[in-house]
């Protein structure tokens, strides 16, 4: 059986293949041998002897490298409280953080300007306005990617052996100690695994930066976009491509490395949750709450606030036509891409088990920069460009990553003496996965999911393939209102957002269903 | 082994965990069923690729499909830029029969693609024109808007040229979006080289950079993240003529005058003339000229100027009552399509070079 796992993972390396390596070899192709070549580069180094380019590149690695440490340094004792303590709205809570990911970049903005900008309210409070600082970037970047990290760290938490943490203890262990001699060994791959997610997010990253910080902060992706979209200088571009590719394809390789080596397939008990009961327990509660709460969610408090002030005129708008047929549309878009990634994601997971390379590939549709998907494809299959089936595809393929990774992590932790012991009573392949290694993973791939449905649910690449208009979505709705100028317009986007919101709350909760926050329940 | 089976053993969780897979399995097959196969371009069905600013009353394009028996079937392709990059992208196997939004400033880049096939119509009493391929719709102004308020607020006159703009007085005022990323910034960048020239339009940008000029993505993030009416601190933008008015038409209560004003600087004006024109190699050409018709007619030519902000081409329009709020320019600079179409390119690389880098 292990010997023909890698057949699983044909279906997913097809459609990488399909719907991502060969639109940016024709794209490129295009751009270097094709009738549209022009401005081909000279030297394959421009990267690195143009001075504005190179300081583009190192400050986007920068911007990520900072933003990755911060993430650690708040999202492992966050996660730590989350994981250890149980407190009323946990699950809630848990739930909160992924909001982050679904809001449009642009009402994100909104939501931190009017805390941190000019007009916000800590500017208005403290007399501090953090417009065109970097600082500014760095809590739009905590903002978006604290979650990835709590989330993979409460999961992780939630796989260390309770036996072994007590018999260090017993041993006369500190629970620091047992915390890094036990616990962090164990969460290691997981914190890895989340962090290298969000070292590309802002790596590649489009949105936060440059929205919050000008063309002062903009990334080695925008100048893709701008060569791609705009100009049409396809070969400067596809090399562009194709420097970042091999930079954040080593992040992704290095990490597919250590995550096979870490992996110990261990099923374990885990620790059971707390109350907290001494005032010190609580301070923690306090603090890790506290944390998220002025990371994450004061930007959508924000948003909420404002759009609560709209006023009852812009909230009648929920009922329009236009925006119902939107919130079909996002619906039933995000379950279908959402349907195709669970099966691609669950097929590559299981392939990638013993294979490195597999599981560097898992990374490649947040590595391959997305322009270039966008144009390549329209190059390659112009006359199913405008067709519902290939955008669904394109969005189960951009976001079925979240379910392998997730996945392929859990699958790890699986001992392989329970599928044994069940095929040797007689379980055919299908019914051991169906019956013992799916139950034991699901809660990761739930949470695999529920990360996959918020990237559909968002704004991910909306704007970047041919739409038609009865295809809108709420997001392309929000977009439509903030392409206008007036008062109203701006209102409406932000109402909108709280919609897309509770809509996104709605999911998730169907999503990993009730019974995921009590798995681990003492 | 032990806690796996107490786990999940008990009868009540394995029901429950049945009961969710066939919940699941039901929902799948009912939303693979609802996967439809495209809809083929059927024997009526005119494809039109738009720009994202395309907006007509839905009403209005079912009378048009209802009376012309024309299936429309729009596309939209982003920014006008874009759009037309897109459409030099697939001229192989055209995309679509029509497209709608190539302005004055790229119909030109367009012609030399050979994008574009040649088509009669009959001039109507047009205001404007953009070239032989192109049935001009409407046109707009790019230009300066300024925060009524803020101006008020710091007692600081309004900038009279675009000089006025290098003045310490002016420091950090102004926000513009990006030439290369957007088509207002782009528009911009055109006007201040058709009012003072290349070499003069360049030094304003190497003076305007040292006088803090800030440079984002597009027009939304310079409107509604940097503008000082919506959260910024810029009291001057680069927008439309029309936006004043649609300031006022979008507004929370009922106002009598724009909170916002527009500056008509010698330089700092463009006028977009943005029409139809026939994809080559995209067929339906009756229901095309159906379309032209339709588009040109007196209803869409009304419709628009609360739609997409922009004043119809056809004189004798009748004029929304808000666009008294967006009163046009009487003189601008323009600069020939075919010049455009051969310096653009290198105009933004020169500006990048110049403002970014």
């Amino acid at each position: 059986m292990r010997s023909r796992r890698w057949l699983l993972g044909l279906l997913p390396l097809l459609a990488l293949a399909v719907l991502l390596v060969a639109p940016v070899l024709r794209l490129g192709a295009e751009g270097w041998w094709g009738e549209l070549a022009t401005h081909t580069p000279t030297s394959l180094w421009t990267l690195w002897t143009d001075r504005y380019l190179r300081w583009r590149v190192l400050w986007s690695m920068l911007q990520a490298a900072a933003t990755c440490v911060a993430a650690l340094l708040l999202g492992l004792p966050v996660a730590w409280v989350l994981a250890r303590w149980e407190f009323v709205g946990r699950t809630l809570v848990l739930r909160l953080l992924m909001l982050p990911f679904v809001v449009p970049t642009l009402v994100a903005a909104l939501g931190v300007l009017a805390l941190w900008g000019p007009h916000g309210v800590f500017s208005g409070w403290l007399g501090w306005d953090l417009q065109d600082t970097p600082w500014l970037l760095l809590y739009g970047n905590l903002f978006f990617n604290l979650c990835v990290v709590v989330r993979a760290g409460v999961d992780a938490l939630g796989h260390v052996s309770a036996q072994r943490v007590a018999a260090a203890r017993t041993l006369g262990a500190t629970p620091w100690r047992a915390f890094w001699r036990v616990e962090w060994p164990a969460i290691l791959p997981w914190f890895a695994s989340s962090l290298c997610l969000v070292f590309l997010y802002c790596f590649a990253g489009f949105g936060l930066a440059l929205v919050l910080g000008g063309q002062r902060y903009a990334t080695v992706e925008v100048e893709i976009y701008t060569l791609v979209a705009h100009e049409l200088q396809l070969a400067p571009a596809s090399l562009l491509a194709l420097w970042m590719l091999l930079l954040t394809g080593a992040v992704a390789w290095g990490y597919a490395l250590i995550e096979k080596r870490l992996a110990t397939p261990t099923r374990v008990q885990p620790m059971a949750r707390q109350r907290p009961s001494r005032p010190a327990h609580w301070l923690g509660v306090g603090a890790a709450l506290a944390v998220l709460a002025f990371f994450c969610a004061a930007p959508l408090v924000a948003i909420v606030w404002r759009a609560g002030h709209a006023g009852w005129d812009t909230w009648a708008l929920v009922t329009d036509a236009e925006t119902l047929v939107a919130l079909w549309n996002t619906l039933h878009f995000s379950a279908m891409a959402l349907l195709l990634a669970t099966v691609l994601g669950v097929l590559h997971a299981l392939a990638a088990q013993s294979s490195v390379a597999m599981r560097t590939a898992a990374f490649l549709p947040f590595v391959v920069s997305p322009i270039t998907v966008a144009f390549g494809l329209l190059l390659l299959y112009p006359q199913w460009t405008a067709s519902l089936p290939l955008l669904l595809c394109a969005y189960a393929v951009l976001a079925y990553p979240f379910v392998a990774k997730s996945l392929a992590a859990a699958l790890d932790s699986v001992p392989e003496h329970l599928p044994q012991a069940a095929r040797s009573l007689g379980a055919t392949p299908w019914r051991v996965f169906w019956r013992v290694t799916l139950p034991m993973v699901a809660p990761a791939l739930r949470r695999g999911m529920a990360f996959a449905a918020a990237t559909a649910l968002g704004e991910f690449a909306v704007t970047l393939f041919l739409s038609r208009p009865e295809w809108a979505t709420l997001t392309t709705l929000i977009y439509q209102r903030l392409g206008r100028p007036g008062a109203a317009n701006g209102d409406a986007a932000l109402v909108l957002a709280c919609v897309l919101m509770a809509l996104a709350l709605a999911a998730f909760a169907l999503i990993e269903g009730p019974r995921h926050a009590e798995t681990h329940h003492a | 082994m032990e806690p796996v089976a107490n786990y999940y053993n008990s009868g009540f969780h394995r029901k429950t965990y049945m009961l969710q897979r066939r919940t699941f399995t039901l929902a799948a097959t009912a939303l693979a069923a609802s996967v439809y196969l495209p809809a083929w371009a059927q024997d009526n069905t005119l494809r039109v690729l738009v720009h994202s600013s395309f907006a007509l009353p839905k009403p209005l394009l079912a009378q048009f499909e209802a009376e012309s028996g024309v299936k429309l079937s729009l596309i939209k392709a982003g920014d006008a830029g874009e759009m037309l990059n897109k459409l030099i992208l697939t001229r192989a196997q055209p995309i679509a029969d029509m497209v709608f939004g190539l302005d004055n400033a790229l119909v030109a880049k367009a012609q030399v693609a050979k994008v574009l096939e040649p088509l009669q119509y009959t001039q109507g009493s047009a205001t404007a024109q953009i070239g032989a391929n192109v049935v001009p719709v409407d046109y707009g102004f790019v230009n300066l808007n300024f925060d009524k308020a803020a101006f008020a607020k710091s007692g600081l006159a309004l900038p009279k040229t675009l000089e006025d703009l290098t003045q310490p007085a002016y420091r950090n005022l102004l926000v513009v979006s990006n030439p290369a990323t957007s088509s207002p910034g782009y528009a911009f960048l055109l006007a201040t080289i058709a009012g003072m020239g290349e070499e003069k339009a360049f030094d304003w940008w190497t003076r305007m950079r040292g006088n803090g000029v800030k440079v984002v993505k597009g027009w939304t993030e310079a409107y509604y993240t940097e503008f000082s009416r919506n959260g910024g601190t810029r009291p001057l933008v680069v927008s439309y003529a029309s936006s004043p008015a649609a300031e006022v038409f979008y507004s929370k209560e009922k106002i009598t005058t724009s909170p916002t004003g527009n500056l008509f600087l010698k330089g700092g004006v463009f006028r977009q003339v943005e029409g139809l024109a026939l994809v080559a190699g995209g067929g339906q050409r009756d229901a095309a000229a159906k379309f032209i018709r339709f588009m040109r007619s007196g209803v869409v030519q009304e419709a628009l100027q609360t739609t997409m902000w922009m004043y119809p081409i056809e004189a004798h329009t009748p004029m929304a009552d808000v666009m008294q709020h967006a009163t046009e320019p009487t003189t601008f600079d323009s600069l020939p399509a075919e010049t455009i179409a051969d310096k653009g390119t290198g105009w933004v690389v020169r500006w990048t070079q110049v403002v970014l880098k």
